[in-house]
C-alpha cells in the first residue's frame, strides 16, 4: 500500500522532472526541491546505517583494547606485562590475612603456605586467574604454522592445476562446485569431520596434527580462490612469451607465472591465517587442551610432539569467559586473552589488507 | 638449460625419446596438480560419508530406546505425568497471579499485613488447589520408580512384567475422580480479587482447571486403552528425531533426541541477526558504492571488511561480558516499561546473540552486496540520468534492481554464515534446551535457546563414543551441514542467473 503510493509518486517526479527542462511549470520548482529534500534525508540514513556498523565495532574495539590494555601495558618499564605473555594460567587464591587481603598465585600461594600458617576454608580459589597465557600463544602459533602449510601445499597446487591446466570440463565444474560449497560448511561440522576422521578413525587422538588436518581443510578454499585469482592475474603474455620459446609447460608455470603470483598469493593468505587462528569450533574437540602442564616440546620422543594436544588462545578465552565467573579477579585473564587475541588477528588482518592494497596499486598490468 | 635441451631435441632424431620421457613428465606434473585439486571433492564426500556413518547408527539405538520406552512402561507412567505436570503448571499460574496483585495493591499503597489479608481467601484456594494434585504426584513417582526397575531389566533383555504397573489403574481412577470433585468444589466457589487486572488473569486460569478437569476422562481412556505390545515402527525413528520437541540427555527416566528445540533456536537467532544486518548491510553497500565520498569510500570498505576478521569467540565474550549486561540493564529502565516483556530476566537470550552476530553477518553482506552494486555497467546509471532522474530514483530503480540477485545471494550467504556460527551462540544465547514460549510474542525473542551448533560444541567433548548421544550429535551435524549446503546451493543458483542477464 505505502510502497504503491511510493512508486507513483515516484513516477509523477519523473515527468515533473521532464517537464522541467521545458520549464514552463512553476510550482514545479517547490516540488523539485522536495525531491531533493527527500534524496537528502535518505542518504542520510544511509550515511547514519553504515555510520552505525562502524561505531559498533569500535566500541567493541575500544572496550577490549581499553580494558585489556591495563592487563597488559605497566606504566613502568619495559611498559609491557611481561609476565602476563611468559607465563603458564594459574589457579588463583584470594584471601584475608591479619587484615590484608591477599591475591597469590598457585606457586606463589604453596610458597607461602610453607612459612604462614591459613586456614583452608577462609582461601577462595578462581581458576585459571593468575600467570599468563603463554602456552596458549605458543600453541596458537603451531596450530596456524602446520595448518596453513598443509593448506598452502594443498591450495596453490589446486589453484595451479584450476588456472594453469584445466579446460572447462565437468571435471573442473565439478571442483568448483566442490570448492563453493566447501567454503559454506560451519566450522563446526569441520570438526565434527575432523573428530570423526582423524581423531577416531586414525585414531590420533587430540593431537596437533588432527587439528593441522581439521583447520588446514577448513581454510582450503579461501586459499585456492585466493590464489587462483592472483595466478590469473598474471598477463597471458607471459605464459605465451614463454611457450613460444620452447618451455614446457611446468617451466612456464615456474619460471614465469609463479614469481609473479607468489607476493598475492602470500598477501590473501595472510587473511586465511587470521581465519585459522580465530576459529575455536573445529579445534574444540580435535586439538585443544583446556589446561597442559607442560609446553609443546617437553616431550620424551620427537614423534610425540605431533600427537599432543596443546593450549590455544581462542578455546582459553572460551572457556575462561564461560567456565569461571565474572568478577573483577578474573577480568583480568579474561580481557588479557581477549585482547592479545584480537590484537594478534587484527595485525594480521590490518597487513593483509595493506599489503594488498599496495600490491595492487603497483602490479598493474 | 632445460628448455635448451628440449629445443635441441626438436631437431636431433635420438632425442626422441627424451622428448617423450618429457611429455610424461609433464603429464605427471599435469596429475599431481590435478589430485590437488580434486582435494576439495573428496573432502566434500568425505565429510558427507562421515556424517552419515557416524550419524545413522543413530535410528538404530533410538528406536531401541523408544522400544524400551514401551515395553518397561515408561510411557504408561508418562500419560499420567502429564497430568501432574498440568497440576503444576496451575498451581504456578495461580503463584503468578498472586504477584500481580500485590504488585497492584502495594501500587495502591497497601501495607504487607493488609495486602495478605485481603488475599488470605485466593491462598487458601491456592493452597488446597496445590495439595489436591498431591495423591496423584505420589503415585505417579512410586510408579515411576517401578518403572525405571523395569527399564533396567528390560535393557537387560528381561521380558518386562507390567501387572503390577497395570494394577494402579483402580488406584489411579479414584484418585482421579477425588481430585476432580476437589477442584470442581473449589471452582465453585472462587475467591474474589480487587484488582480488575489479576481479576482477568485468575479468570483465564479457572477457565485452564476447567479445561484439566474435563480432560480427565481422556487420560483415563489413554491410560485403558494403551497397550504395551504396539510395535514401533522403524519410521517412528526417524519422526520422533526430526519433528521431537524434546532434547533430554543423560536422563534417569528417558533420553528424547528431538531436533525442534535446536533448530528453532537456530532459526530464531538467524532471523534476528538478519533483521539487524540486511538493511544495515544493504544500505552501507548502497552507501558506499552509489553515495559516499572517495575518501570515506577508501577508509571505510576495509574497515567494514577489518570487522570480518573479528574473531568469534571475541565476540562472545563481549557478549557476556557487555552486551547481555547493557541489554538487561536498559530493558530495567524505567520508560521501557511499557514493553508487555521487560524487564528482562535473563541476560543471555536470543538477541543478544542475534546482535552479535548480525555484526559477523554484515561484512559478508557488504562486501558481496557492494560488488554486485559496482558490477551493474555503467550505461544503465547514464541511460538513467539521461532520462533525467536524480540519483536516488536511479539508485532505487535502476541500479538495485539490476543488482539484486546479487543482493540476495549476499544475504543467504550472509545466513549461511549466521547459522553455522558456533562461539557466539554457544557463549550468549543462554544454552537452555526449550522451544521458546511463543505465546508471548515478540518476548520470545529474548528468551534463552540453545542452537544446533551450539549442543554440538558442548556436549560432544562429553558423551561415550558410538552412544545414541553421540550419534545424536553427528545427526544434528548432518540436518546442519545438509542446510548449509541447501542455502550455498540456493545462493550460487540466483548470482548465476545474475550473471546471465547484466553481464
Amino acid at each position: 500500500m505505502n510502497d504503491e503510493a511510493r512508486m507513483s509518486n515516484v513516477e509523477t517526479m519523473t515527468k515533473h522532472e521532464a517537464a522541467s527542462s521545458l520549464s514552463f511549470v512553476i510550482r514545479h520548482s517547490s516540488f523539485r526541491r522536495r525531491s531533493r529534500l527527500r534524496e537528502q534525508a535518505l542518504f542520510w540514513l544511509f550515511r547514519l546505517a553504515t555510520y552505525l556498523i562502524l561505531a559498533a565495532a569500535s566500541y567493541i574495539f575500544l572496550d577490549i583494547g581499553i580494558k585489556g590494555s591495563r592487563v597488559l601495558f605497566t606504566k613502568k618499564p619495559p611498559f609491557v606485562n611481561l609476565e602476563f605473555l611468559s607465563q603458564a594460567p594459574e589457579t588463583l587464591y584470594v584471601f584475608d590475612y591479619q587484615g590484608k587481603k591477599m591475591t597469590l598465585g598457585d606457586r606463589e600461594f604453596r610458597e607461602w603456605k610453607t612459612t604462614h600458617e591459613i586456614n583452608d576454608a577462609e582461601v577462595t580459589s578462581v581458576a585459571y586467574s593468575a600467570g599468563g597465557i603463554w602456552p596458549c600463544i605458543v600453541g596458537t602459533a603451531l596450530l596456524v604454522i602446520g595448518s596453513m602449510a598443509l593448506a598452502l601445499f594443498i591450495g596453490v597446487s589446486s589453484a595451479i592445476y584450476l588456472s594453469e591446466y584445466s579446460r572447462n570440463g565437468r571435471m573442473v565444474r565439478l571442483v568448483r562446485t566442490a570448492i563453493l560449497n566447501l567454503a559454506g560448511v560451519p566450522s563446526i561440522v569441520f570438526g565434527l569431520f575432523g573428530f570423526g576422521l582423524v581423531v577416531i578413525f586414525f585414531g590420533w587422538n587430540v593431537s596437533l596434527l588432527a587439528g593441522w588436518f581439521t583447520l588446514g581443510l577448513m581454510v582450503l578454499p579461501a586459499i585456492i580462490t585466493a590464489s587462483e585469482e592472483s595466478l590469473r592475474a598474471v598477463p597471458q603474455g607471459l605464459r605465451e612469451g614463454s611457450l613460444a620459446l620452447g618451455a614446457t609447460r611446468w617451466q612456464t608455470i615456474r619460471k614465469n607465472v609463479l614469481p609473479y603470483a607468489l607476493p598475492g598469493i602470500l598477501t590473501s593468505s595472510i587473511l586465511g591465517i587470521a581465519r585459522v587462528a580465530g576459529e575455536t569450533a573445529p579445534i574444540m574437540f580435535t586439538a585443544a587442551y583446556a589446561t597442559r602442564d607442560t609446553m609443546p616440546w617437553q616431550v620424551s620422543r620427537f614423534s610425540d610432539f605431533f600427537f599432543q594436544g596443546v593450549m590455544a588462545l581462542p578455546y582459553h578465552i572460551y572457556v575462561v569467559s564461560s567456565k569461571i565467573p565474572q568478577n573483577d579477579y578474573t577480568a583480568r585473564v579474561q580481557y588479557g586473552a581477549a585482547f592479545v587475541f584480537l590484537l594478534l588477528v587484527m595485525l594480521i588482518a590490518l597487513g593483509s589488507i595493506l599489503l594488498r592494497t599496495r600490491l595492487r596499486a603497483r602490479l598493474q598490468w | 638449460m632445460s628448455v635448451l635441451t628440449e629445443t635441441a631435441g626438436l631437431q636431433m632424431p635420438r632425442a626422441k625419446s627424451s622428448h617423450r620421457k618429457g611429455r610424461t613428465l609433464e603429464n605427471l606434473i599435469r596429475l599431481f596438480f590435478g589430485g590437488n585439486a580434486f582435494v576439495a571433492v573428496v573432502v566434500l564426500v568425505l565429510i558427507t560419508l562421515f556424517l552419515i556413518r557416524e550419524g545413522f547408527g543413530f535410528f538404530g539405538g533410538n528406536l531401541q530406546n523408544l522400544r524400551v520406552y514401551r515395553a518397561a512402561g515408561l510411557e504408561y507412567v508418562d500419560i499420567m505425568r502429564t497430568q501432574v505436570e498440568a497440576h503444576a503448571a496451575l498451581s504456578r499460574a495461580l503463584s503468578d497471579v498472586r504477584v500481580r496483585e500485590t504488585r497492584k495493591l502495594a501500587e495502591q499503597g497497601r501495607s504487607v499485613e493488609e495486602i495478605n489479608s485481603a488475599l488470605a481467601a485466593f491462598d487458601q484456594f491456592a493452597t488446597s488447589f496445590s495439595d489436591a494434585g498431591n495423591n496423584l504426584a505420589g503415585l505417579v513417582s512410586d510408579l515411576g520408580d517401578q518403572a525405571i526397575a523395569l527399564k533396567e531389566k528390560a535393557a537387560l533383555g528381561e521380558p518386562a512384567d507390567l501387572a503390577a504397573l497395570r494394577s494402579s489403574y483402580p488406584a489411579y481412577e479414584q484418585i482421579s475422580a477425588a481430585t476432580a470433585a476437589e477442584i470442581n468444589a473449589l471452582l465453585a466457589n472462587p475467591p474474589q480479587l480487587s484488582t480488575p487486572e489479576a481479576q482477568r488473569s485468575f479468570e483465564k486460569v479457572k477457565a485452564r482447571m476447567r479445561a484439566s478437569v474435563a480432560a480427565f476422562p481422556a487420560k483415563a481412556q489413554c491410560l485403558r486403552e494403551w497397550d504395551p505390545g504396539r510395535p514401533v515402527h522403524w519410521y517412528e525413528s526417524i519422526t520422533s528425531f526430526l519433528f521431537g520437541k524434546e532434547w533430554i540427555t543423560a536422563s534417569f527416566w528417558q533420553d528424547w533426541y528431538g531436533v525442534i528445540p535446536l533448530l528453532a533456536g537456530s532459526v530464531m537467532v538467524s532471523v534476528v541477526a538478519l533483521t539487524l544486518a540486511v538493511p544495515f548491510g544493504v544500505a552501507s553497500a548502497v552507501y558506499i558504492s552509489e553515495i559516499a565520498t572517495r575518501p570515506e569510500q577508501n577508509l571505510i570498505k576495509p574497515y567494514i571488511e577489518f570487522i570480518a576478521a573479528i574473531p568469534s569467540v571475541v565476540l562472545g565474550f563481549f557478549g557476556i561480558a557487555v552486551l547481555g549486561q547493557a541489554i538487561r540493564a536498559a530493558s530495567e529502565l524505567p520508560f521501557m516499561s511499557w514493553v508487555p516483556f521487560f524487564p528482562l530476566s535473563e541476560r543471555l537470550n536470543v538477541f543478544t546473540a542475534g546482535a552479535l552476530l548480525a555484526l559477523m553477518a554484515v561484512p559478508t553482506i557488504f562486501t558481496l552486496s557492494e560488488d554486485a552494486l559496482r558490477n551493474v555497467p555503467r550505461a544503465f546509471k547514464e541511460a538513467s540520468y539521461a532520462l533525467g532522474a536524480n540519483r536516488l530514483q536511479t539508485i532505487a530503480r535502476v541500479i538495485v534492481p539490476a543488482s539484486l540477485s546479487g543482493i540476495v545471494s549476499a544475504i543467504l550467504l550472509g545466513l549461511g554464515r549466521v547459522i553455522g556460527e558456533t562461539m557466539v551462540v554457544l557463549l550468549c544465547a543462554g544454552n537452555r534446551i526449550a522451544i521458546p514460549d511463543f505465546t508471548e510474542g515478540l518476548g520470545a525473542f529474548f528468551q534463552p535457546v540453545h542452537t544446533m551448533t551450539g549442543i554440538i560444541a558442548q556436549e560432544m567433548g562429553e558423551v561415550v563414543q558410538g552412544s545414541i548421544h553421540y550419534r545424536a550429535l553427528f545427526m544434528v551435524g548432518l540436518v546442519l551441514f545438509t542446510l548449509t549446503l541447501l542455502i550455498n546451493l540456493a545462493a550460487q543458483k540466483i548470482s548465476a542467473r545474475y550473471r546471465m542477464s547484466v553481464g
